[in-house]
């Protein structure tokens, strides 16, 4: 199956919207077998997936974080690697390094050694365990899908996702994200805790002798074919005009900004975040059957877009402001 | 989607966006109307009130009675402003829905989450992808169900009127009619007795309101009754300050009239009085008027003037008594207010002796002392104060258990003052604001008494050995000598031994019982230069 997209053409088009939702219906589907419920993280998993970007999960421990991730990784035909964030590890440990080898011949020979970074889909599991510094390895990872080692630049094979999660309540001797690397996370999902239903479903599946095998139901060059077809939705004027007018919005000392965000708001969304929600904003039209960005996906993907590039000053942490209560406020 | 579609589509489009800009164009009307309207009842009552104003003044300014205009174009003013207001808003109100927005009315109204609009959008650019075709002919169907579509918000129905704003219109009409029976009741005629004619409708303003006299005519001096004159002191100070004020009036000479009246140019009557000490003192001067300024001044600072002349009188009499020399300026000052001081009659006879007066003269002691400084320019001691002064002791009720009289509440030489701060707050709690040194647990007293030495009788202590001691000597430090004290020592025994070679000789014999290091590690040492 090729991995170019041809949509001249109208039936094109619907062909190619139609291929889009039957992927990921399949995908969701059998990540479903293995994860109970979190429909809502699920779909933001894929969107950012087939958008093209790097999710961050935030939630309690035992929600089923990196359960969700790795069983992602089985149920696409991609290379998956997890990397268990600690305090004491270090760049190369993620990169790669260079390590002197033994050759047949006798001779010894300095060689790159791969670090886990170098996959389609990467697991940051408790990224900030991790000091700033290694923090800091992803950012080149994340945003130009390579890594430079020495004087080597490795072209990561696309497509490269970084899923990271990271526990908001165990903060102490965590290190949290860089606004930089946060900014280069297409979402950030919270993961909440699953329904009642969804409890005795998981007690059903992990606490017998069931065992559930994951089998792949695409690969990478659908996945880039799907990327391209995201790509490809287009997005009239005044959703543009509204999604520009929606990320200034949360900028302080902004003319489309409120007087609540110039209160409370640090630090606004950049331009990342105007990217980042016309591209979610593409997914959501394929989803709902539409062929071009619509304002209702602007607002329904708004919060997990917004959510960590908003970062709230002192007065609105001291007044139990969130950056979800901003975003609220921007969209009203 | 060929050419044919594609122009049904336009037309479509057309349609409801001009559907939609009408209707929502109707719909802002009717929204200004239903915020226009209770303003426009308000404009109701414009006419009535000008009116009612107008025939006010044609009542006070005698004029004849009835309307200048007729009643009837009254109320049609009334109407009319209100209508005109409100036209002459809708038509310079400038409101008009583009079609953007009239289209995302549409799509808001339909539910087809903005493919119109976005097919509206594709449809003017150049160029267009197989995806936006296909958003173009998702729309169509759309378009086809807006064009007969009736928004919503547009089903307003005229805005209903608050009975508050109904009372505008009934208040203007009940204005109205009380103008028009006003009009016409206050021009009833007025019959002279033996005319049977009726006189003409004439408003006279004397009738209608009392002749106003620009000065109020002299009232003659009434008697006052016994009983007015007993009630009317209640204040007496104040009646005090008439009578003399009275008394004043009428012992004022004739030459001091005319010598405030002769003032310099540009010199007030102020600085005419500063320049002279003695008026400046507020004692009577040679005018023996006090002046306005005065007045209010003493009026500021709330000073009994009345009992003043008194005591400046008295003071007169005491500093004659003394004959001051007159040296210095201050005295100079004084002794001028002295020449000029003009006794009268009024100041004694107004100061009757009343226990009011006793109690006022209490209330101003404080004052009165300043002012006794004043002028007598701080040489001369006043006798009061060699009093003693008075206890500033704070204790309430403390030591003697009963309440210090003479505490004043300003603190003193005691060693408890007046607290201040938090603790001022608590009643009756000294706190003590000097502590004086304990160096032991509690205080330390010393006392002398003066006795007459008296011998004591007691009997001799027999002399006697010293005893060997019994008990324990208990540990005994016995530190290490430092170099330079064991080479003394051990000199001293060197010479010793020099000196008395035999008595040492016989002790180098003997076992050293001592488990006295030193002395074996002289003994041993001593050996070293023998050899």
């Amino acid at each position: 199956m090729s991995s170019t997209l041809s949509a001249d053409t109208p039936a094109e088009a619907r062909e190619a919207a139609e291929e889009f939702r039957s992927v990921h219906a399949m995908i969701r589907t059998e990540v479903g077998r293995m994860i109970v419920g979190q429909e809502a993280t699920v779909d933001g998993v894929l969107a950012a997936l087939f958008a093209a970007g790097h999710v961050l999960l935030e939630g309690v421990p035992g929600l089923g974080k990196t359960l969700l991730v790795s069983s992602l990784g089985k149920a696409i035909d991609l290379s998956f690697s997890r990397i268990q964030f600690t305090p004491d590890m270090m760049p190369a440990d993620i990169r790669g390094t260079n390590v002197l080898t033994e050759n047949e011949s006798g001779g010894t020979s300095i060689e790159f050694q791969e670090g886990p970074l170098v996959a389609n889909l990467v697991l940051a599991d408790e990224i900030n365990r991790a000091t700033p510094r290694t923090q800091s390895a992803l950012l080149e990872s994340m945003q130009e899908k390579q890594i430079s080692v020495g004087k080597r630049t490795i072209k990561l094979e696309d497509p490269f996702c970084v899923m990271a999660t990271q526990n908001p309540v165990e903060q102490e001797g965590t290190y949290p994200l860089p606004e930089a690397q946060l900014d280069r996370f297409l979402f950030k999902l919270v993961v909440g805790y699953p329904a009642e239903n969804d409890y005795r479903t998981i007690l059903r599946r992990t606490t017998s002798n069931e065992q559930i095998e994951l089998k792949p139901v695409s690969d990478a060059q659908t996945i880039i074919r799907m990327r391209h077809v995201v790509r490809a939705v287009p997005v009239p004027e005044h959703v543009e005009t509204d999604a520009i007018k929606l990320v200034m919005a949360t900028q302080p000392g902004n003319e489309h900004t409120a007087s609540m965000v110039n209160e409370v708001v640090a630090l606004g969304a950049s331009p990342r975040g105007v990217q980042a929600l016309i591209l979610a904003g593409k997914v959501r039209a394929l989803l709902e059957g539409r062929f071009a960005v619509a304002t209702e996906d602007l607002q329904a993907v708004a919060p997990d877009v917004l959510r960590h590039r908003v970062l709230v000053n002192f007065q609105g942490m001291s007044d139990g402001i969130t950056s979800d209560d901003v975003i609220s406020e921007v969209l009203r | 989607m060929n050419q044919q579609d594609t122009t049904q589509l336009r037309n479509d489009i057309k349609t409801v966006a001009r559907n939609a800009s009408d209707q929502i164009q109707a719909t802002s009307q009717r929204s200004f109307l239903k915020q226009n309207i209770p303003r426009a009842l308000t404009l109701l009552l414009v006419v009535p009130l000008a009116a009612l104003m107008v025939q006010a003044v044609r009542w006070y300014g005698g004029f004849q009675a009835g309307t200048i205009i007729p009643l009837p174009v009254w109320l049609l003013l009334t109407c009319l402003l209100p209508i005109g207001w409100l036209v002459f808003r809708l038509a310079t109100r400038q409101f008009e829905i583009d079609r953007h927005r009239a289209l995302l009315a549409a799509d808001e109204h339909l539910g087809s989450a903005e493919r119109i609009t976005t097919a509206d959008d594709f449809l003017q650019r150049q160029q267009s992808d197989g995806f936006m075709q296909a958003a173009v002919e998702d729309a169509s169907q759309w378009a086809k169900q807006g064009r007969d579509a009736r928004l919503n918000h547009t089903r307003q129905e005229m805005p209903n009127l608050r009975r508050s704003m109904l009372s505008i219109p009934l208040t203007a009409l009940i204005l109205g009619l009380v103008i028009f029976v006003a009009a016409y009741t206050r021009a009833l005629p007025i019959t002279p007795p033996g005319n049977g004619e009726p006189q003409a409708l004439v408003m006279v303003p004397s009738a209608v309101t009392p002749p106003r006299s620009e000065k109020p005519e002299p009232q003659p001096p009434q008697q006052e009754t016994p009983a007015e004159r007993k009630e009317s002191p209640r204040d007496p100070r104040k009646q005090r300050a008439v009578n003399r004020q009275g008394a004043a009036n009428a012992a004022i000479p004739d030459n001091a009239e005319e010598s405030q009246g002769k003032l310099n140019e540009g010199e007030t009557r102020e600085s005419q009085q500063s320049s002279n000490p003695s008026s400046a003192r507020g004692a009577p001067s040679a005018s023996g008027q006090p002046s306005k300024s005065d007045d209010e001044a003493k009026s500021k600072k709330k000073k009994p003037t009345v009992k003043k002349p008194d005591r400046d009188r008295k003071k007169n009499e005491r500093k004659q008594d003394e004959k001051p020399s007159g040296a210095t300026s201050g005295q100079g000052s004084s002794k001028g207010s002295d020449n000029n001081a003009a006794p009268s009659d009024w100041a004694s006879t107004s100061q009757a002796a009343t226990p009011e007066d006793e109690n006022l003269e209490d209330e101003d002691e404080v004052d009165d002392e300043e002012e006794e400084q004043e002028s007598r320019g701080g040489v001369q001691p006043n006798m009061r104060d060699r009093r003693t002064p008075v206890n500033r002791d704070l204790q309430i009720g403390f030591g003697s258990n009963r309440p210090n009289p003479d505490a004043n509440g300003r603190g003193g030489p005691g060693g408890q003052k007046k607290s201040r701060g938090v603790a001022s707050l608590v009643l009756g709690v000294p706190i003590p604001d000097r502590v004086n040194g304990q160096p032991n647990k509690g205080r330390i007293r010393i006392t002398q008494q003066r006795i007459t030495p008296e011998p004591e009788q007691s009997e001799p202590v027999p002399a006697q050995d010293r005893a060997v001691r019994n008990g324990p000597v208990g540990p005994i430090h016995h530190p290490d000598l430092s170099p330079w004290l064991q080479n003394l020592v051990r000199r001293y025994f060197l010479d010793q031994r020099k000196k008395n070679p035999l008595t040492n000789t016989s002790k180098e014999t003997e076992p050293t019982t001592s488990p006295d290091s030193l002395q074996t590690t002289i003994v041993g040492e001593s050996d070293t230069p023998q050899s």
